[in-house]
């Protein structure tokens, strides 16, 4: 009778468990949650998607090396682009809804969209800007030339967060 | 997409597995060195002198070259001026928790005085990129480096924030970097835990655009290759002279200094 009895809760038991269950599947994909990548503005990466998938972080060391250590800067892929960390983001930056892009300590920037869901941490950005510079278009940012410091006049220079987000590369001039 | 990271093996990428266009860039940078090399090298035995726009992008830096700067503290130049350039260029004195002597200086401009005779100046000290530099020799982790084309610079990926670079520098060119910091430029990344200072301004040599404090200067820095006896500061040299600062302790720094 006991064990009759045992067996009773435990099938109760297992059925609430099953019912609920098929119940979180249902709300789901069978995959799990989902994430959505932004689309991108640039037409082509070095590589397509499934293999930058793999293969940035091998990518991403490989150029960092040559970089900085070398003096290498290379356009990678026929010349048309940087095979830096400052492409990626020029390329992949995202604007939220009010047409300002999205910093790192947000959900939806590029990086941290997949990143977040893979659990995989990134200490990139702790040194390298998140969003591109300017406030412009995604490719009018700069023409990679710099700034020009011949204009440049003492005493008016006060760095601000505006000031590094509008930072003109052509012309430049403090006093106007 | 799911799938693919969970379930599938993923493959050892090797250097044979990267992919083509990857090989092909390397390749390519190989091939345009080979081209960009040859003028270069005929210049200089014409006796031309090389100017920057000889270097092409794809071009290790080079070992024949070696980068310097040339400081005429004769010249009545406001030395702010090229701090505030520096600055501008590398993102500096963005800080909001440091005090003003943790806040990092790529460029200090440092007043002298003659008690004997009060004849008084004021000259720029950055880094003064020594052929054997202090800072290189006691990095544990060998993040201060020095390019073959002579810029000695921190290699933040490296750098674990020891300081001893800092403690080692003749120069007090180095600063340390205090807080957690955001809104860098693009071409310096900087961040907390990280000793930095003057890199020459690399990423413009690079591009081939003198550094923002030799623009800012108004000529009276002189940027130029000195191991080229046909560049404009290897002439001044010549003709003028210059100093370098603490020459005694024969590091051989690639800064001159004119009318000290």
């Amino acid at each position: 009778m006991r064990l009759h009895l045992n067996l009773l809760s435990f099938a109760i038991v297992s059925l609430v468990l099953l019912s609920s269950m098929s119940s979180v599947m249902a709300s789901q994909d069978s995959l799990g949650p989902k994430i959505t990548i932004q689309p991108s503005s640039g037409e082509k990466c070095i590589l397509p998607p499934e293999e930058m998938r793999r293969q940035h972080p091998d990518l991403l060391k490989h150029d960092r090396i040559a970089t900085l250590r070398e003096g290498v800067r290379a356009k990678a892929d026929g010349g048309k682009l940087d095979g830096s960390l400052k492409q990626c983001v020029n390329c992949h930056a995202i604007k939220d809804d009010s047409n300002k892009y999205v910093r790192i300590d947000n959900d939806q920037h590029f990086c941290v969209s997949c990143h977040k869901y893979a659990a995989v941490s990134i200490d990139c950005f702790q040194c390298h800007r998140d969003i591109p510079e300017g406030s412009g278009d995604f490719h009018a940012l700069s023409n990679h030339k710099g700034v020009n410091y011949n204009a440049v006049v003492p005493g008016t220079y006060n760095l601000t967060v505006q000031d590094m987000a509008n930072i003109v590369p052509e012309g430049y001039s403090d006093d106007k | 997409m799911t799938s693919n990271i969970d379930n599938e093996k993923q493959p050892e990428i090797t250097s044979a597995e990267v992919s083509s266009s990857r090989r092909n860039f390397v390749f390519g940078s190989i091939a345009a060195a080979g081209v960009t090399i040859a003028p270069g090298v005929m210049l200089y035995q014409t006796a031309n002198a090389r100017s920057l726009s000889d270097f092409s992008l794809k071009e290790a830096a080079s070992a024949k070259v070696r980068w310097g700067m040339l400081v005429d503290t004769t010249k009545q130049v406001d030395w702010n001026k090229c701090v505030e350039a520096c600055n501008k260029e590398h993102g500096l004195n963005n800080e909001t928790h440091s005090r003003d002597d943790q806040k990092t200086q790529y460029i200090r401009v440092v007043d002298v005085k003659n008690k004997g005779t009060g004849h008084s100046m004021s000259l720029p000290v950055m880094c003064q990129h020594c052929e054997s530099a202090p800072c290189v020799d006691v990095c544990p982790t060998g993040a201060s480096m020095k390019r073959a084309d002579g810029i000695v610079l921190v290699d933040r990926h490296r750098c674990i924030g020891c300081r001893y670079c800092m403690m080692a520098c003749p120069y007090k060119a180095r600063s340390f970097v205090h807080e957690v910091l955001s809104d860098q430029t693009e071409n310096t990344p900087r961040g907390k835990g990280c000793v930095e200072s003057c890199n020459m301004c690399v990423n413009r040599i690079d591009n081939g655009l003198e550094p923002a404090c030799v623009e800012a200067s108004n000529e009276a820095i002189v940027f130029g290759d000195l191991n080229d006896p046909e560049s404009k500061i290897a002439k001044m040299l010549k003709e003028f002279g210059g100093k370098q600062i603490r020459a005694d302790l024969k590091l051989n720094p690639s800064v001159y200094y004119k009318g000290i």
